[in-house]
């Protein structure tokens, strides 16, 4: 079965920018993806050529394996998108809105679906009634998710999908992205700076930096691969650290060891057994400090 | 889905089509008003004693003079020409629009063929701009009806037809160029804004050229070249080759806005 999305080589370039260049990235069907980067490496320009709005200079993109540029309306058809800056036709009711963008899919929208998340995003009949002009920036940000959700696409491409949200309508959009995730059916490329909503929501991602993939992995292997801040506390005086633990010892300060471990923390744990320790700090997983890091790596990052 | 489209144009340009209608039909009932003073009060005559003979020939030749000439002058007056033009060449410009605006992330982002996108605003301008010189030749049929002194001689309803498709070609043809300028625009201002002034410097050729011969054949790139409303008042000739001419340079513009569409990043 072919990929949900697979890019081979692709290249553009604006007059003497590089937007991207040879970027080859793949992603699974039913999975979420998250795609990062810092601004201006390539991530809006690789989701305008999928949606062949942009066109490629060289490579190809391919979804569920149709090339994005020769069956440009096929792949469209199979894709609900949601842009990071809402267009919106400011006279037209919320309502009217909807209506008409779901006049433009090809099969006709699922009105119980469409119900649901007009309710999961807390989205009322007024609502729908008053002009889109008239509406606050997050509301008008729900009718953007609800348009890109409402044709059950099996591919959603959503670029800076909880940018203006309330907390709870962020629990909202979860837990839909959770409720989608666990259907099997849909596969969602989420584009977000908001590292916690990715490594929350995100089976893989994809780091794009300079233009070309730097990094394509899964939230459980990156995981595995950071180091965990530990910090041991003792009594008194800490011991000499146990030959297991050495290595990873970054600092050992008056009552307390600092420990930088890798690999399974229950066998940190049992290195620590029979060890006079008061007290474990272990600092949570942060997706942040990972993804820091390979944008660090090249500290010229971004262009185009 | 193209209907979809196009519905969504037609509401979106509904102030402006609402106000160019009122403004132009205002004009054809204005017209036969005055026009009806003038045949009253016998001024006909003092008119075309006034009007230097080249702007006579801009402004239908000795037609002016005369009743029937007066209530046609509404279909090839200047300003009646580019407010027309203009309004098609607006309207014509809604892709740079959408582009500017990011509303087209949305429509194309759907599956929705590129060329529909085209097409829809070929339609919309083209049906609007008729639909307006609908109404205004309803207007002045309408005001003619009721406002012409008993006796006058008036018009063959078919000449003022045939002029009026022959407006509509004219400004057919300008929209089609702003569409071909705007499948290639990120500004909507910047396209319809500098076709408009394309058009006026067009008009000003052609109305230049009927004085000085050494112009006369630069003016035949000039769509108001084909426009020619006194032969078809006086009954002389019909204007089907101009209309031609026109109909063809619009098809060819408007192929010429799908390939740029089609190539084109948006």
């Amino acid at each position: 079965m072919s990929d949900a999305i697979r890019t081979e080589s692709l290249t553009k370039y604006y007059g003497p920018v590089v937007a991207i260049e040879s970027l080859n990235l793949t992603v699974n069907r039913g999975e979420v993806y998250g795609f990062l980067g810092p601004n201006g490496a390539g991530k809006t320009t690789t989701i305008r050529i999928l949606l062949d709005l942009v066109h490629a200079t060289k490579g190809r993109a391919l979804v569920d394996g149709l090339d994005c540029r020769r069956d440009s309306v096929n792949v469209r058809a199979r894709i609900g998108y949601l842009p990071a800056e809402m267009p919106l036709y400011r006279e037209m009711s919320g309502a009217g809105y909807l209506d008409y963008l779901a006049a433009l899919q090809r099969e006709p929208i699922d009105q119980a679906w469409r119900q649901r998340l007009l309710s999961r995003f807390d989205v009322s009949d007024v609502d729908l009634r008053r002009r889109l002009d008239d509406l606050s920036h997050g509301m008008k940000r729900k009718f953007g998710i609800i348009q890109a959700l409402m044709g059950r696409a099996p591919l959603l491409i959503l670029d800076e999908p909880t940018s203006g949200l309330d907390p709870l309508m962020i629990e909202a959009f979860a837990e839909t992205v959770q409720e989608l995730k666990n259907e099997g059916r849909t596969t969602i490329f989420l584009s977000s700076h908001v590292l916690s909503e990715v490594e929350r929501l995100c089976d893989r991602v994809g780091i794009i930096r300079r233009g070309a993939l730097a990094r394509q992995t899964s939230i459980a292997d990156i995981r595995r691969e950071t180091p965990r801040r530990v910090r041991v506390f003792f009594d008194g005086t800490p011991p000499p650290p146990p030959q297991q633990l050495a290595a990873a010892l970054r600092k050992s300060d008056g009552r307390r060891w600092d420990l930088e471990w890798q690999g399974p923390l229950g066998d940190a744990l049992e290195a620590l057994r029979g060890l006079d320790v008061a007290d474990i700090e272990i600092e949570p997983f942060k997706l942040d400090d990972y993804v820091l890091q390979v944008y660090a790596d090249h500290p010229a990052a971004g262009r185009g | 889905m193209l209907w979809t489209l196009v519905r969504r144009s037609v509401a979106r340009h509904r102030a402006l089509v609402l106000g160019l209608a009122a403004l132009l039909c205002g004009f054809q009932v204005l017209l036969v008003i005055v026009g009806t003073n003038y045949q009253r009060e016998g001024l006909f005559g003092q008119v075309a004693a006034l009007v230097p003979a080249f702007v006579q020939e801009a402004l239908g030749g000795l037609m002016i003079a005369s009743f029937a000439g007066t209530v046609a002058l509404g279909f090839f007056h200047p300003v009646v020409m580019l407010a027309l033009s203009c309004g098609g060449i607006y309207v014509a410009s809604e892709p740079a629009g959408e582009v500017e605006h990011g509303l087209v992330d949305l429509i194309a982002a759907r599956p929705v063929p590129r060329h529909l996108l085209m097409t829809r605003s070929l339609l919309v301008y083209a049906g609007i701009t008729a639909a307006i010189v609908t109404l205004m030749f309803a207007a002045n049929q309408t005001a003619v009806r009721l406002l012409a002194p008993a006796g006058v001689a008036l018009l063959a309803r078919s000449r003022l037809l045939w002029v009026a498709a022959n407006l509509l070609a004219v400004v057919w043809c300008l929209g089609a160029a702003a569409l071909a300028i705007a499948a290639g625009a990120r500004r909507r201002a910047a396209a319809a804004g500098s076709m408009a002034l394309v058009a006026v410097c067009l008009y000003l050729l052609h109305f230049a050229a009927a004085a000085w011969a050494r112009l006369r054949p630069a003016a035949r790139i000039s769509p108001f070249h084909y426009y020619e409303s006194s032969p078809t008042l006086l009954g002389l000739s019909l204007p089907v080759r101009n209309i031609v001419v026109l109909l063809i340079a619009t098809a060819v513009l408007f192929v010429i806005a799908q390939v740029l569409y089609a190539r084109r990043d948006l």
